[in-house]
């Protein structure tokens, strides 16, 4: 039955693929059906047919190889997942009805042949769901890493004093990492003035004040300050409106004026050159 | 195994050094042993160095809390230094914040931190 099926897909490939885009043509939220030109558009559908019938011929390790290249392929052209389940839907329906309207798929093998079909088609959707969720794991977990670079270094500035800039949203795997390069930071540094740059953090809500407090207080246990700085108008509103009691820290409204009092704590300050 | 912690005088000050885990037994002999010293020499500092302890549970937080209060009762300033990152984060997320403590980065540090608030 797996190579009946095969040589009718082969012989009325043409036929199969223009019913099929005309089904998924129908799928009225597939934009990017769409708007994809009309040769790419023959060669993926070529390529997904191609695809479909080497799962019924060819061994299990090369329809693997295809599956992955095409799930990728697919996945930079931003099928979404829907798309591609749909698509092997409408493959199989479309096969289907051909074989019954050629008379192959009678009364008689109907129930042999649904089962066979079954056997087809379920085999592949999971692959196929399986290596995209794993194409998109694996940009996710990419840009995981990337977030991760770019979030939280100290920065020491001064002998003594060191700043922190914090850009994005806080959540709380990101504040523990804060901590940590914080704290790491501090004694590889010895700093003893910590500045924690809060302008380019979105939101402070109480989640992200707890962290920051949080952070302060290991800061003071190994031994150091720590400021809160870049407190930006409508911050200081969202901070008293929400009841968050940061009295217990210095705080100011920009970095400039942090940095100014840090050094007025480790004994020092700015002073301009006289012009000669 | 019963160790007790070396307490050193160094003029008016204190300075004692953990070098291992304490065990509760260990800690409450610590205290007592601390506030005999201070009466014996009534020095007016004391300096707990922590650099190589990298565990702190409850208990001995609370201890080390309590000296500091009995020691300011007996008119010693404290501070702890060379607290580890990893140990202060524990502290925090067992919410033990030691408030009013004086810590520092490490002993010298703290020797001038706690020369400069005995001055004031």
């Amino acid at each position: 039955m797996n190579k009946q099926m095969a040589e009718y897909i082969q012989a009325n490939n043409t036929e199969i693929i223009a019913r099929w885009q005309k089904l998924m043509a129908k799928e009225n939220n597939n934009q990017s059906f769409q708007t994809m030109p009309t040769d790419l558009m023959n060669q993926t559908s070529k390529e997904f047919a191609d695809l479909m019938v080497s799962n019924l011929l060819e061994s299990h390790q090369a329809y693997e190889n295809r599956l992955n290249d095409f799930a990728e392929k697919v996945v930079r052209l931003g099928w979404t997942m829907t798309v591609v389940t749909k698509a092997i839907d409408h493959f199989s329906e479309v096969v289907f009805e051909g074989m019954e309207e050629d008379g192959l798929i009678t009364q008689e093998n109907f129930r042999g042949f649904f089962k066979e079909f079954n056997n087809w088609i379920i085999p592949i959707r999971d692959s196929t769901v399986e290596a995209y969720s794993k194409t998109w794991e694996r940009t996710v977990s990419l840009q995981k890493i990337a977030l991760q670079e770019l979030s939280a270094s100290l920065i020491p500035v001064f002998e003594k004093v060191s700043v922190m800039p914090l850009v994005g949203t806080i959540d709380t795997e990101r504040a523990r990492l804060i901590m940590e390069n914080l704290l790491d930071g501090v004694v590889k540094h010895r700093a003893e003035v910590v500045l924690l740059d809060i302008t380019g953090v979105p939101v402070v809500d109480t989640m992200v004040a707890h962290h920051i407090i949080q952070a302060a207080d290991a800061v003071r246990l190994v031994g150091a300050k720590c400021m809160l700085v870049g407190i930006r108008p409508e911050i200081a509103q969202t901070i008293v409106t929400l009841g968050i009691n940061l009295n217990e820290f210095t705080t100011t409204s920009t970095l400039q004026r942090g940095v100014a009092q840090a050094l007025a704590w480790t004994n020092r300050k700015i002073v301009e050159v006289d012009e000669q | 195994m019963n160790f007790r912690i070396p307490i050193l005088k160094l003029r008016d000050t204190l300075i004692v050094s953990i070098q291992w885990e304490l065990d509760d037994q260990t800690a409450i002999q610590f205290q007592e042993d601390l506030l005999n010293k201070l009466h014996e020499t009534s020095a007016r500092g004391v300096v707990i160095d922590l650099t190589s302890v990298d565990f702190i549970d409850s208990f001995i937080a609370k201890v080390l809390g309590d000296v500091i209060s009995m020691s300011s009762l007996m008119g010693a300033r404290v501070v702890i230094t060379g607290i580890q990152p990893a140990v202060a984060i524990t502290l925090i997320e067992l919410g033990i914040r030691l408030e009013d403590v004086m810590t520092a980065l490490d002993l010298e540090n703290g020797l001038d931190k706690l020369q400069l608030e005995l001055e004031a």
